[in-house]
């Protein structure tokens, strides 16, 4: 029998019983609908996320930090109170010349003092990371160091600031606290010995920075405030810094690889070397874990849904036992019967997956846009006005094939043993079948 | 007809058991059959005679379990699964209860078993309305068999079973389903068939009446042939 014969005959057997086909293709949407849609939403936020984090980190950038310590402190806004390494070990900000000294493919080293504390005018109080920096070191090595308002000092005076633009207007909405020019409050917390001490400095804001958005490890934030290294020693009473931020001439791997060998061993192996390449392949491998977990979800959907379309089957094979009977006695060979019925979950699996694909699509949009309304917003720290994370889902070729391979895969999977059932029986026993 | 052709169905010494439960039992105890081409042969035994057995063995539906049974020229004991499924397109089945495809026009019914001989569409559409006015239902092929009368859907049946140009129809209790008008019908409907186009018959029957209008009578008994005569 040709190939779509069968597939006509199948088509035939499936048009007699719509409803039940309907309620058996229903599962299969399901599941592919659900795969479709957590993927396409995963893989739209790693896409954000990923290109987020090149913006505030470039290829041929390494940051350093004291092998326990951290490295949240700095460009995740955190701002640790602690300095220094449980191990007693410390980055000092004299370390940066050394860095440098270690390899002909260093470019800069710069130090990064960090701490939480408060920024206060006449009318605000508000939270923020205090980042101690060299500001034209800094601008070299984060292009995104710049300002919307105002300038970045080249060698500026101990009280002169760069705050990023939630400081002065947390709420993006207009409302603007101090500008350039203004006189501002800066307050420091110090808990590391006895009771906590307030300290508080009055500076001068040279500039606001343009709108960044989302994560910059190490990089500049829209919630900082960053103050001139020397004056964060001085203010913060220290030289120990939380991360030194290398740039290196080349971006290869090897380079990299020579380089973050050089600085750990330098350092006794006390510091961890991150670089760019490696938190995107952690955060790809991340997302890749959770991409595996909700298709392992998912998928029970898509397994229910088989087992529905195998019990569909052998009620269909019981019902159908004479028709096989008249078939095999008209000269059907048994490889055609098994062809027809599983020719019959090959249609249910691809109309499923395909109607499916067009639902998840459709899921995946809809809560896109309900997570990017403002509910999932961490860009936005001081109130619920702009969104900086907008999630774009995505659908690859990859997960289209795949949802399609899937859905049809798994019906035939489930069909195969009717459909072996079916092809067995012996035309005697099947034509006397009632 | 000539004894030089190859006999359409020849059974030496055939032998059928099965087995019931743990019981043997002997449904054919050595039968001898020879039927030529353009016979009209019918096979009358009670219920029980082991009449269906020997249907089955002849329509290569099942195997003998001893005993050599030759279609065509073909000892179908030596023939795999998929050769006995080859060998059944050269037989026309037509059976008691009709067993059309209920799903299926009158026409798709009778295509049927060329699409399963792999004829292309156009071929096998031609020759499905050619049969079907062959039998009289020209006006009804595009009737599901729910819509046809029992004596159309036998002649549906009919229709089918020469599909493929068979070495012989065989039929099983072909008029057992219909009234009596009906049965002469179909009953003439045979005989034309077997006049005109010289197709050979085996027709297995209880009915006494029905099997004195071949041309040839066997009588089974107890799973062995009784007589075998010329009518």
């Amino acid at each position: 029998m040709k190939g779509i014969d069968v597939f006509g005959y199948s088509f035939s057997a499936i048009k007699l019983r719509k409803l039940r086909a309907a309620l058996t293709t229903l599962g299969v949407i399901i599941g592919i609908a659900a795969i479709v849609a957590l993927l396409s939403i995963t893989q739209g936020l790693q896409a954000t996320i990923t290109g987020q984090l090149n913006q505030g980190l470039s290829a041929n950038t390494l940051i350093i930090t004291p092998s326990s310590g951290s490295f949240g402190g700095g460009g995740f806004g955190g701002g640790g109170l602690s300095d220094a390494s449980s191990s007693g070990f410390s980055l000092h900000v004299t370390d940066t010349t050394e860095i440098v000294a270690l390899s002909p493919d260093i470019e800069t080293a710069v130090a990064i003092i960090s701490r939480s504390g408060y920024v206060q005018t006449e009318n605000l109080n508000r939270e923020t990371t205090i980042y101690g920096v060299d500001f034209e070191q800094y601008a070299q090595v984060y292009p995104t160091f710049r300002t919307t308002e105002g300038t970045i000092p080249t060698n500026p005076s101990e009280n002169q600031v760069v705050v990023g633009t939630n400081i002065n207007q947390p709420g993006q909405n207009g409302t603007i606290f101090f500008n350039t020019g203004d006189t501002i409050n800066i307050t420091w917390t110090n808990a590391t010995s006895g009771l906590p001490v307030n300290k508080t400095y009055s500076a001068n804001v040279a500039g606001v920075l343009e709108r960044i958005g989302g994560l910059g490890i190490g990089g500049p934030s829209d919630t900082g405030i960053y103050i001139p290294i020397e004056q964060a020693q001085s203010f913060f009473g220290t030289d120990q810094c939380n991360m030194i931020i290398v740039t290196v001439k080349n971006n290869d791997n090897a380079t990299i690889t020579s380089v973050s060998n050089a600085i750990t061993s330098h350092f006794s192996n006390q510091v961890s070397v991150i670089s760019a390449t490696a938190v995107l392949s952690l955060l790809s491998s991340v997302f890749s874990t959770i991409q595996l977990f909700l298709i392992g979800i998912a998928a029970i959907s898509l397994l229910v849904a088989g087992i529905g379309i195998m019990n569909i089957m052998i009620v269909s094979l019981i019902e159908r036992t004479r028709e096989i009977g008249i078939l095999k006695a008209l000269g059907m060979k048994s490889r055609s019967v098994l062809a027809i019925f599983l020719g019959e979950s090959v249609i249910i699996g691809l109309i499923g997956a395909i109607i499916g694909i067009g639902v998840g699509w459709g899921l995946a949009i809809v809560a896109s846009q309900v997570l990017g309304s403002g509910a999932f917003s961490p860009g936005a720290g001081g109130g619920g006005g702009a969104s900086a994370f907008t999630i774009t889902p995505l659908l690859t070729p990859e997960v289209l094939v795949g949802a399609l391979a899937f859905g049809v895969g798994v019906s035939v999977i489930f069909a195969l043993y009717p459909a072996w059932r079916a092809s067995k029986l012996k035309p005697v026993d099947a034509l006397r079948y009632e | 007809m000539s004894s030089k052709t190859v006999p359409v169905v020849e059974a030496m010494n055939v032998k059928k058991t099965y087995m019931l439960g743990k019981v043997p039992v002997e449904a054919l105890r050595g039968v001898n059959l020879r039927v030529e081409t353009g016979d009209f042969v019918s096979i009358l035994g009670p219920s029980g005679s082991g009449k269906s057995t020997l249907l089955n063995l002849i329509g290569a539906l099942d195997k003998p379990t001893s005993g050599t049974l030759r279609i065509d020229g073909i000892d179908i004991a030596k023939l795999n699964d998929n050769q006995l499924a080859e060998l059944r397109l050269r037989i026309g089945f037509v059976f008691q209860f009709f067993n059309l495809i209920p799903r299926l026009t009158a026409r798709d019914n009778v295509e049927l078993p060329m699409s399963i001989a792999d004829m292309n569409k156009t071929e096998r559409k031609k020759r499905a309305t050619e049969l079907l006015e062959t039998v009289g239902l020209k006006e009804r092929t595009n009737h599901k068999p729910a819509e046809l009368s029992g004596g159309q859907q036998q002649r549906v049946a009919i229709a089918r079973a020469l599909a493929n140009n068979p070495k012989f129809l065989l039929l099983d209790e072909p008029t057992g389903n219909v009234d009596s008008k009906t049965a002469s019908e179909v009953l003439a409907l045979i005989q034309n068939l077997n006049k005109e186009q010289n197709v050979s018959i085996i027709m297995v029957t209880h009915d006494e009446k029905l099997a004195h209008q071949a041309k040839r009578i066997i009588k089974v008994f107890d799973g062995e042939i009784h007589s075998d005569v010329v009518n």
